[in-house]
């Protein structure tokens, strides 16, 4: 595992080199994408077969949505609104700590704080909205872990107080998107210490077959590491739950096969 | 265009989840020994309950025990739903516990042998629930906990997947104790086969957190004929151990400790969840009494061996099976989730303490104090 993170984010600090070195400026009006580079992780589901997982470069949200974001999505796609969302795509709690339909009470939720308690359609149509989709399940991962650490010991306690805060996450004061300085190696910040977050896949097929018992986490525990634990408890959370559900812990991001148009890169225009 | 998404995000949302797999349950109820097998399949659903976190009759509050007030076998309606709650453990020790209805550990329920339960269970740990104040429709435990809120309770937010599992019960696990996430309601029947005390606790992985952040009780199922000595006991008490795992977190509040819960080192071992609750609020009894605790180890991971300092347990029944019969007993050694029904005599006015004999475990709270006055027969 120590080994593979630090070939992977030997690779993407080199990639980010010649990002740098040769794209134009990315300017962040919207949320800016970050590349992703292709590579390789491996998966805590013990029936994966092929390990290690081979991931396409593919570009991701640098953090989560935000309220204000997705408020901006709900001035323009009116049924996704909490009073006009239709019943099939969300359990009664969407957006239930907005002050109304179009007013999310930024004293409370803070403008710049992720967007929570959203239903996984709403997540998928915020997305496709954008050009973009969900990450996949393996995407997410992939990318949550090109963290750098200089020590065994240093993951390992990173990934304790992983753990700890899964047992714990305070949905009622959230942080702020790109508050936690918590950044991988490609620039992706937050994936860890601020929400859990929708993938594409969250229920992939293979959770049928996984018997979740007192069992699973060490059956999971394949790698035999903290950070596998850790992701053990994410992966058993996610799939657990179904489209519907709307909690005030899950927010997400967006990924995207292309770069961000230029258009989309101009201050104050959005799609 | 935007119909489009709509659709689309529908059948994309078909595709993936719609087809999650049936479970094929047994239905047919048969008999074998006595004993009632064979429970209709479990039902999963939303509702829009908002009421009392916990009903029924023959529930309540450690280290109470509902009188059984009914001849032979009763079919029970029981809810206990999953709350989170910032609860005091130890003088200034508070953290977000998952709960069962509440307190950690989770309400006592009280049925005989041969009783059915349906029981129902929303997972409400994506809503702030208030368990303090009085409430209409509630069982015993509600009013027990708005009157006494030792743990000093607040209601609070930490939406995750939970599920339940009764060690009473004897149904497949896959169907029965199936998870549930926030918002979701469960509902099956299971009939208590087996005399005895039983914990129940969450059997979502990991266990050993979801256990340790609370989510545990106890059901304590009579024998339907009793125990031998039944006519002579005075008190009845139930009384859990089990153990903490709490680091001080960033702000005031204690969180859940990975590396102490998996290295067996708890932060805290405690008597009915707190700390310090059996000495400030004493069990009661007098010299010449005979008591009875019904006294189960719900871990997650520690063992018991349980002793009352200057008391011989004159009976004790393992799990709390009446044919389970010792004599004479000063320590009785408890595996994670092993329980006993304890029988002793009061011999005379004092003060008696329910030790952990596990002693590093007793100087992490392992203690409680009995008070006994004067004989007055
Ligand atoms: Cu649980």
């Amino acid at each position: 595992m120590m080994r593979s993170l630090r070939n992977i984010s030997a690779l993407a600090a080199l990639m980010i080199f010649v990002m740098t070195a040769f794209i134009p400026e990315i300017v962040f009006s919207q949320t800016a994408r970050v590349l992703v580079p292709a590579g390789s992780f491996h998966s805590i589901l013990p029936e994966v077969e092929g390990e290690p997982i081979v991931v396409d470069s593919f570009y991701m949200d640098e953090t989560a949505v935000t309220n204000e974001e997705f408020l901006d999505f709900l001035k323009a796609n009116p049924e996704w609104r909490r009073s006009e969302i239709p019943p099939i795509f969300t359990n009664n709690g969407y957006l239930k700590e907005w002050k109304s339909d179009m007013e999310p009470g930024y004293e409370k939720l803070g403008e710049n704080r992720p967007v929570t308690r959203v239903s996984w359609y709403a997540a998928n149509a915020y997305c496709a909205d954008r050009d973009g989709r969900l990450p996949t399940l393996n995407e997410w991962e992939y990318s949550a872990q090109l963290l750098e650490f200089n020590t065994e010991a240093e993951m390992n306690k990173f990934s304790s107080g992983l753990i700890n805060w899964y047992s714990g996450i305070d949905v009622n004061n959230l942080a702020e998107v790109g508050s936690t300085g918590i950044e991988t190696t490609t620039g992706v910040k937050d994936q860890f210490g601020l929400v859990m977050e929708w993938v594409e896949d969250f229920k992939p097929i293979i959770a049928d077959e996984l018997s979740l018992d007192c069992g699973t986490v060490g059956r999971m525990n394949t790698l035999g590491s903290v950070y596998s634990y850790a992701a053990s408890i994410r992966y058993i959370t996610r799939m657990s739950f179904n489209a519907k559900i709307t909690t005030g812990m899950v927010g997400f991001r967006c990924a995207y096969d292309e770069p961000a148009p230029s258009s989309q890169n101009q201050n104050g225009v959005s799609l | 265009m935007k119909s489009a998404i709509l659709k689309i995000t529908l059948m994309v949302g078909m595709v993936l989840f719609g087809m999650s797999s049936m479970l094929m349950a047994q239905t047919e109820e048969y008999t074998l020994d006595g004993m009632t097998f064979g429970m209709p399949e479990a039902e999963v659903y939303t509702e829009d309950y908002t009421g009392s976190p916990v009903v029924g009759e023959y529930v309540t509050q450690l280290p109470n025990l509902a009188p059984l007030d009914y001849e032979g076998n009763k079919h029970h309606e029981v809810r206990i739903d999953i709350i989170v709650q910032e609860i005091e453990v130890a003088e200034g020790v508070r953290y977000q516990a998952w709960t069962f209805g509440g307190t950690v550990p989770g309400p006592v329920l009280h049925v005989k042998e041969g009783d059915r339960i349906t029981f129902v269970m929303k997972n409400r740990s994506d809503e702030e629930v208030t368990i303090t104040e009085p409430n209409k429709g509630g069982s015993p435990f509600m009013n027990q906990v708005a009157e006494n809120p030792y743990q000093k309770n607040s209601s609070a937010i930490m939406p995750m997947p939970h599920s339940m599992d009764f060690h009473a019960g004897t149904v497949a696990k896959d169907d029965k104790w199936r998870t549930i996430g926030p918002g979701e309601t469960i509902k099956f029947d299971w009939v208590a086969n087996y005399a005895g005390s039983y914990i129940y606790h969450c059997g979502t992985p990991s266990v050993l957190m979801h256990t340790a952040m609370g989510q545990h009780g106890m059901v304590v199922v009579s024998p339907k004929d009793g125990y031998p000595t039944d006519y002579e006991v005075d008190r009845e008490y139930v009384v859990v151990q089990s153990e903490y795992y709490l680091t001080k977190g960033a702000g005031d509040l204690y969180t859940y400790d990975y590396e102490a819960a998996s290295n067996n080192n708890p932060s805290h071992v405690v008597f009915n969840g707190h700390q310090t609750v059996l000495h400030d609020q004493p069990l009661k009894a007098n010299a010449g009494e005979r008591v009875r605790l019904h006294f189960s180890n719900n871990g997650p991971s520690g063992t018991s061996s349980f002793h009352v300092i200057g008391a011989i347990f004159d009976r004790v029944w393992l799990e709390g099976h009446p044919f389970n019969e010792m004599r004479g007993m000063q320590t009785v050694l408890l595996g994670a989730s092993n329980s006993a029904t304890i029988d002793f005599i009061v011999p005379e006015e004092g003060k008696y303490i329910l030790v952990d004999h596990e002693f590093v475990d007793a100087e992490k709270g392992a203690t409680g104090t009995l008070k006994a006055g004067p004989r007055k027969k």
